[in-house]
């Protein structure tokens, strides 16, 4: 046996020697997610600068000199990019996939710790290169989001002719690693090191979601890879993959006879499930939320884990309805907008069941609370408009507008950060021990979600007017009525006062990290195991010298023969009161 | 040392590690799937011009095929506990996939110098990319089979044991595996 390992029931820990490993090089998945989320929210707040100075060009044009069309298009691809994959992939996962998985499911820790944290370093390292290439002449990739060869690696797109476009691709080639690492680790310590009595429909909704999105992730993952070496390979080696026959200046370039279409079916196949790779852990917080500041039994728990599988299933059937006017065949079209809609039937299912677990319950309206209910609405709002956009015949002409941008903030940014932030406030006890200061958090909510609906709704208008997306200045065009300059004037400023709001959230943090009111043990009075440790905040190896071992689901509340209105998953049934 | 009276039943009866590498598995199996489809899809195009394949990748298989059956030797000589036969099983299977990567490496080169490079035709970058990707895979094993063979040899009893190297063989049997499909999509298209 390893001579730094001590063996507690039934598994061995690493024993962290020193400051470095207990704090920096660590192998516990504590600190780990951790590490996960702090690196996932400087990066974040990053990408929110980005959306801001993009906002400054479209409410005030001209005002920044230093704003041209090129900086432009490359605060948007980053944008985009880090906030995606970087952000809420990482925070998801990485952050609270590490911290909950062996503490709700009642183990020391993931099933392999070192590769664990191979993981988080991986991630670290892509997300150095993603920043490195902000300083490479000619700046990062201004591609879009999606990367679209031929455009993405020809010159003339900003960072295309630098190194930009390949410092892109290769972190994100290493991103995928990190992501493998981890996702291979949460998949084997959900199958195999719940405690005793934690079977698979005992488990918390929220690590059905994370072990869901994992295997989405594993499974999409793969084609992103796949495209990036093919786009390298196109850029660096003049190889002709994605590239079709192109002229310059009335010269033909080196490449020819590639399919730019196979790149975006590569990009979509990863790039619809990735949607859910973050939707679904959104979902699973608002589950154990909602469940919790309600005082209620979540409604329809085997529907729940039941809609969760099918939404993972079928997420890998839609892809290409994102790429309705690439010129696709009409019978195709028709695939894929039915299977989009009928994605929509699990979805549902999952609303309805949050609402009726809200139907009668005690709803306490604390700021995780908060966030739940703003998540439903906008979730609901984000979900309608995508049955717009599901469908080809209306896909078409809204495709390259506003509405666009408007759905999928609503659906994919705001709602799952919406989840975040509820999820920050709920589990922050659980992490430092502190609680989190509740006035700080409501003034942060209102002006939170207040903000987003006045930045997003008006876009879905502009958008009907026919305003494209992905222009630089709309100055030039007749079709473009003044009142849109004005309502990107009053979206923008909405933008500055949002964002402003986050160092609220930051200042909450440190603040009550340090001087915040003393958290007791289970200060929401979860059934949930994570609240059920020993010291609190729970030390390495979460549980003393005995693990738990389990009775009951997840959510007992109000159980008649109980005093309190909460039974732990640990507590048997002859030892309630 | 595992002791899982204190936890769930292990899933299907398997152990973290055989879990671990399944899955892994798993994922690559999804990585060729997707190497494959766009290859099936980029050959219709009118520029697609097949290259020869090197008489030497028959070679190549047939060390993969007997690094294969090298681990399934050693695997045997776990289970009946013959120390010998394990490693020699384990060095077998070791030599025979380092000779498959030399060899591929050696195909390419014919390949250069013959005048298929690597950008001239989407058929050459394919063919290029796809057994890139798999010697990858294989030398990824290979870094495995390294560490499991090191502590073998230097009489770690737990590395000569079934589930040990018979975990390292599934790898080797999955990758000659994947192998024989590539390389069939390679010779009959």
């Amino acid at each position: 046996m390893d001579q730094n390992s001590a063996t507690y029931e039934g598994q061995q820990m690493y024993d962290p020697k020193g400051w470095w490993d207990t704090y920096v090089f660590s192998q516990d998945h504590k600190v780990i997610a951790l590490q996960y989320v702090c690196v996932a929210l400087a990066i974040g707040l990053t990408g929110m600068f980005l959306s801001l100075l993009m906002r400054m060009q479209l409410g005030f044009p001209g005002l920044f000199e230093s704003i041209d069309a090129g900086s432009y298009y490359q605060d948007v691809t980053m944008h985009g990019m880090i906030m995606v994959i970087y952000l809420l992939t990482a925070l998801f996962l990485g952050g609270f996939g590490n911290y909950l998985i062996p503490l709700m499911l009642g183990c020391r820790d993931m099933a392999f710790p070192f590769v664990n944290m191979l993981s988080f370093w991986m991630y670290f390292l892509s997300v150095i290169i993603l920043v490195a290439s902000f300083f490479v002449e000619s700046g990062p990739t201004g591609a879009g989001w999606t990367l679209y060869p031929p455009q993405s690696i020809l010159e003339g797109t900003p960072g295309a002719d630098g190194a930009g476009i390949i410092l892109m691709l290769a972190s994100l080639a290493v991103f995928i690693v990190a992501f493998t690492m981890g996702g291979l680790n949460y998949i084997t310590t959900v199958l195999q090191s719940r405690a005793k009595g934690m079977t698979l429909m005992r488990m918390p909704l929220i690590i059905w979601c994370i072990f869901l999105a994992t295997f989405l992730g594993l499974l999409a993952f793969p084609a992103l890879l796949v495209g990036a070496i093919m786009l390298i390979f196109d850029r660096v080696l003049e190889t002709s993959f994605f590239m079709p026959e192109i002229f310059k200046g009335g010269e033909v370039l080196d490449y020819g006879g590639g399919s730019p279409v196979l790149f975006q079916h590569l990009f979509w196949f990863f790039g619809h499930p990735e949607v859910y790779i973050i939707a679904l852990p959104a979902f699973g917080i608002i589950s154990e939320l909602i469940s919790v500041h309600a005082r209620k039994n979540i409604f329809g728990y085997n529907m729940m884990v039941w809609a969760l599988i099918a939404i993972a299933g079928i997420a890998f059937i839609v892809w290409a309805h994102h790429m309705y006017v690439a010129g696709m065949n009409p019978y195709l079209g028709f695939f894929f907008a039915t299977t989009t809609l009928i994605i929509a039937v699990p979805t549902a299912i999952k609303v309805y069941n949050w609402v009726l677990t809200l139907w009668n319950a005690n709803i306490k309206m604390t700021v995780p609370m908060l966030y739940c209910l703003a998540f439903l609405v906008t979730f609901l709002n984000g979900g309608l408009t995508g049955l717009f956009l599901g469908n080809v015949a209306v896909d078409v002409p809204l495709s390259d507008t506003y509405f666009v941008v408007g759905h999928f903030h609503m659906v994919m940014a705001v709602s799952p950060v919406l989840a975040l932030f509820g999820g920050l406030y709920h589990w922050y006890p659980s992490v430092t021990g502190r609680m989190l200061d509740d006035t700080l958090g409501k003034i942060h909510f209102w002006i939170t979600f207040v903000g987003t609906y006045l930045i997003y709704f008006p876009m879905h208008y502009i958008g009907f007017l026919g305003v494209p997306r992905r222009y630089y200045s709309n100055e030039q065009y007749d079709f473009i009525p003044q009142s849109v300059a004005d309502l990107n004037q009053f979206i923008t400023i909405c933008a500055l006062i949002v964002g402003a709001a986050q160092f609220i959230l930051l200042y909450n943090f440190i603040k009550s990290y340090y001087k915040g009111a003393i958290a007791p043990k289970n200060p929401w009075g979860a059934c949930t195991l994570e609240w059920q440790t020993l010291e609190s905040p729970p030390g390495h190896g979460n549980w003393g010298e005995q693990l738990p071992v389990v009775y009951r689901w997840p959510y007992e509340y109000g159980l008649p023969e109980a005093t309190a209105d909460f039974v732990p998953q640990n507590v048997p049934d002859e030892q309630i009161t | 040392m595992a002791n899982y009276s204190a936890s769930e039943k292990a899933f299907l009866g398997l152990n973290h590690a055989q879990v671990f590498v399944y899955v892994l598995m798993t994922v690559i199996s999804i990585l060729f799937l997707f190497i494959t489809n766009a290859y099936l899809f980029r050959m219709n195009f009118q520029d697609w011009a097949p290259l020869p394949i090197p008489t030497l990748l028959w070679f190549n298989t047939i060390c993969l095929l007997l690094a294969s059956i090298g681990m399934a030797w050693s695997k045997s000589g776990a289970k009946s506990q013959d120390h010998q036969k394990t490693k020699v099983g384990l060095a077998i299977a070791g030599v025979f996939a380092i000779a498959f990567v030399s060899g591929q490496t050696w195909a390419w080169q014919e390949l250069n110098v013959s005048g298929y490079f690597l950008s001239s035709n989407p058929a050459n970058t394919f063919f290029y990319l796809i057994t890139a990707l798999h010697a990858f895979h294989v030398l990824g094993g290979l870094v495995a089979w390294f560490m499991v063979t090191l502590k073998a040899f230097k009489g770690d009893e737990t590395m000569l044991r079934s589930e040990s190297v018979g975990l390292l063989g599934a790898y080797w049997h999955y990758m000659l595996l994947v192998w024989g499909v590539l390389f069939a999509m390679l010779i009959t298209t």
